[in-house]
């Protein structure tokens, strides 16, 4: 089991490789020059001499592959040297931004499992009854509705109209619900379908259908048997979407003031601020790469047959 | 059959009370300073307003990202810029000039602190005048910075600036925000080397910064130690809102008391928050204008005919107003008049396709049967139009232009860029059409001049086919070094009258600076320095 999570978390070394190397070309490839968008968004004219003062300090004068086999030897430190544009240590900033991220990301991915798990599995229980009904109703308008008009919407209605809650800004759990929920709605409109299909064609299985004559509780051969089986592909499908709103989500930061990881990150991008650029994609790959392990190890858990399967192969 | 109702009754139960829990860890803290600034709302006169971005590392001598509204509550200058360019005494009482233009002593105001209780003297403000020209690339454009030849602590109220060479607008330049303004003793790091960072905010200014949290908030309360008249308003709370519709919706909740600057909200919401009867709506005198560059340096906009023609050839009066909403103003001149020496009778170049047909068939600009763009020696009337693709006003007056332009028989090909890329474009002087911006209160009139003639910025690539180019350049020298006042004005209604007759900068409009707010507050003026900060001034009715 140990050898089997330091096996995949080894994995991150060849993906983080590629990962930088992809940003490292895009960023050499765009026609703008870092130098010159520090200076463009410090708000300093772009004089021929500042250029290529910045551009020395930066270490952009060297020749490129010193400065990828450089930035590599930092990434392989955990050494993400400081912003272009604050000069401050990019970790300390990215350190400061997590929390609010993070809150965001774990609120959202349990208010959707708890409202679309019972959601999903009593629709597939009273199939074309009024939870069915409504699920479709969800999963439509989830699908089509763009997440900062939901925003709006959300905010306009509860915050400005009903003064229920705060517009914006992070603070105590009231500032939490209207980003969760706008974040939670698409989850939820993928997860009940995802869910209620799973769980249809479970319920349909030889299976259930012998535990039934057994005389099992329809509760526990819906919840212990069925639902066991069904929820997995869920598991795989919350794990990617945990791993996308851990590395920020930009409009719903945007829309609600969110002091999140998203918005700096744009605008990183927006100045080339490369060591920040470099430490998001570190961050990225690391996070996709450790929800996606979780994952897999609760599939074990609850499957055992994944592993025992895999030992079989090899 | 079974109960899952109540089952997930237990389930969401579980859920609120795991959010809760979450949401107060660790941020009983911040719950705190919520209630305790509820709480000051209640007993003292405090305002809350937005800004799209957190207000930056509070240093004196530096620039993004730190704001220059939150810099200017903090920090003074010597001379500050009132209105329409008058130069009045702040942290300088009074100055003499030398007779050469060459030497400008300061006279400090005695008695003034730091907000930690520590003096403003001479010394002090030659660190900080060091401590800025040790990087003088960085600060390279503002003229003043190029003409310092030594600074000098004369006795403890009296600074004295020696130059190089004469420049006139010295003291304009000491006006502006960054980077001549006075950090405390406390603040400098070890080295005194301000542009790695400072340890603590402190300035002579009206505020002190009491409570900061990157990107959330930060919290101005009134310096004790003001030596001028202390605000009346005991607080300045800044939530930093990205999102303009957002900012609107606080607003409308009364979350926020004020939205003030450029471009803060959508012009739409500016209209419906001005048409209703609640709030108070205002439009600053012009703080700059918008104007299209026809470069000269592209031969078939060296000919004025041609750039005349496309100057008169569109309706620019239907294009502000229909596009702005009368949030912009119609431009006639390159400059407004509420600058020094700008106040200048300009003929105004009139809306008139026929001249424009005529003008171009006078330049040879033909029409060939059937087609619908001109043509001169078998090569289209066609330009490129260079707009930033993520600002919704240009793109839909280069639409316009582009629409209108092609009655006379002109093609205009839009071309929509990142500002960093067009900024190249424009150096590397590889453009037809740009659109370009005056930088406003205290810079201009000279800081437009400067750009007129000098290489690198555009501007002067834009003009360079102009006939007149070399005597407009020499012009601009001798208006900045002069020491004689009238001689300047001269010069300056010269170099206003070429560039109007030239047509190669067109104006289109002139931007403000709008400013929403709740009833509550009963006085607010635009500062006459774009850069600044309202709050000094500001008055609210009494709790």
């Amino acid at each position: 089991m140990i050898r089997y999570v330091g096996k995949r978390m080894l994995a991150i070394v060849p993906i983080v490789f590629i990962a930088t190397l992809v940003t490292f070309a895009l960023i050499h490839i765009s026609p703008v020059d870092p130098a010159e968008a520090y200076l463009t968004a410090a708000h300093i004219y772009p004089t021929p001499e500042l250029l290529e003062q910045k551009r020395r300090e930066f270490g952009l004068d060297r020749p490129l592959i010193e400065q990828y086999v450089d930035t590599l030897g930092r990434i392989a430190r955990l050494d993400f040297g400081s912003s272009y544009l604050t000069n401050r240590p990019v970790w300390d900033e990215v350190k400061a931004r997590l929390p609010a991220t993070a809150e965001l990301a774990v609120s959202s991915i349990l208010f959707s499992v708890l409202v679309s798990v019972p959601l999903g599995v009593l629709a597939a229980v009273y199939r074309r009854g009024w939870v069915d009904l409504l699920t479709r109703a969800i999963a439509y308008f989830g699908a089509s509705i763009p997440q900062f008009w939901l925003g709006y919407l959300l905010m306009f209605f509860f915050a400005v109209k009903l003064d229920l809650l705060p517009v914006e800004g992070r603070g105590d759990w009231r500032n939490l619900v209207l980003p969760t929920i706008t974040l939670s709605f698409v989850l939820i409109a993928l997860y009940t379908r995802m869910l209620r299909t799973a769980m249809s064609e479970q319920l349909d299985e030889t299976y259930v259908r012998y535990a039934r004559t057994r005389g099992l509780r329809e509760r526990s051969v819906v919840l212990k048997h069925a639902l066991k089986v069904a929820i997995m592909p869920l598991i795989t499908s919350m794990g990617m979407n945990m791993g996308r709103l851990l590395t920020g989500t930009i409009i719903v930061e945007q829309v609600f003031s969110w002091p999140g990881f998203g918005r700096y990150f744009v605008e990183a991008i927006f100045n080339r601020d490369i060591p920040v650029i470099q430490c998001y994609v570190f961050l990225a790959a690391c996070l996709f790469i450790v929800c996606n392990l979780i994952v897999d190890l609760i599939q074990m858990y609850m499957d055992p047959r994944i592993l025992t399967e895999g030992r079989a192969n090899t | 059959m079974f109960n899952i109702h109540r089952r997930s009754a237990v389930l969401i139960g579980a859920f609120l009370l795991l959010v809760a829990l979450t949401a107060c860890s660790g941020k009983e803290e911040s719950k705190a300073t919520a209630e305790s600034s509820a709480q000051d709302q209640a007993s003292a006169k405090t305002i809350t307003i937005s800004w799209p971005r957190d207000i930056g590392t509070m240093n004196p001598h530096t620039y993004n990202p730190s704001q220059l509204f939150a810099q200017s509550m903090l920090y003074e200058p010597l001379v500050s810029y009132g209105k329409n360019g008058k130069l009045e005494p702040a942290l300088a009482e009074s100055w003499d000039i030398s007779e050469d233009g060459k030497s400008y002593t300061f006279h400090l105001r005695p008695n003034v602190k730091f907000s930690d209780g520590s003096d403003f003297n001479a010394e002090i403000v030659k660190k900080n005048f060091d401590a800025v020209l040790k990087h003088r690339d960085t600060h390279d454009w503002l003229g003043v910075v190029g003409v310092i030849d030594q600074t000098e602590a004369v006795d403890e109220h009296t600074f004295r600036l020696t130059l190089t060479e004469p420049y006139y607008p010295v003291l304009q330049d000491l006006s502006v925000v960054r980077p001549f303004r006075f950090l405390g003793e406390a603040g400098f790091p070890d080295n005194g080397d301000t542009a790695e960072g400072v340890k603590q905010a402190v300035g002579t200014g009206p505020w002190l910064l009491a409570e900061y949290k990157q990107d959330e908030y930060a919290v101005f309360k009134r310096n004790p130690n003001y030596w001028g008249n202390a605000p009346a308003i005991d607080q300045v709370t800044v939530k930093i809102i990205p999102d303009a519709e957002t900012r609107v919706a606080a607003f409308e909740k009364g979350e926020l008391d004020l939205i003030y600057g450029e471009g803060v909200i959508s012009l739409d919401a500016f209209q419906e928050l001005q048409a209703n009867d609640e709030y108070t709506s205002k439009l600053s005198d012009p703080v700059g204008t918008r104007s299209l560059l026809l470069n000269s340096s592209n031969p078939k906009l060296a000919d004025i005919r041609v750039r005349t023609a496309l100057h008169q050839g569109f309706n620019k009066r239907a294009m502000v107003e229909g596009i702005t909403s009368g949030l912009e103003e119609p431009a006639d001149t390159i400059l407004s008049k509420n600058y020094p020496y700008t106040d200048v009778d300009l003929k105004p170049v009139e809306y008139n396709v026929e001249q424009s047909q005529a003008l171009l068939d006078e330049a040879g600009w033909l029409l060939p049967a059937g087609k619908t763009v001109r043509e001169k020696d078998g090569q289209k009337l066609e330009f490129e139009l260079i707009y930033e693709k993520t600002d919704p006003i240009q793109k839909a007056m280069a639409e316009t232009i582009q629409a209108e332009w092609s009655q006379l028989g002109v093609q205009v090909n839009l071309t929509g860029l990142e500002l960093t890329v067009q900024i190249k474009r424009l150096k590397a002087n590889d453009f037809d059409l740009y659109f370009w911006y005056n930088y406003g209160a205290p810079y201009d009139p000279h800081s437009f001049v400067n750009v007129v003639s000098s290489p690198g910025f555009g501007v002067s690539e834009t003009l360079s086919a102009i006939p007149m180019k070399q005597e407009l350049d020499k012009s601009i020298h001798e208006v900045l070094s002069s020491t004689d006042e009238n001689k300047r004005r001269e010069l300056y209604r010269s170099i206003l009258e070429t560039l109007q007759e030239q047509s190669a900068i067109v104006p289109i409009s002139y931007i403000k600076k709008t400013a929403v707010y709740q009833k509550k507050i009963t006085k607010f003026e635009f500062p006459a320095n774009r850069d600044e900060n309202p709050f000094a001034g500001l008055e609210t009715q009494t709790p």
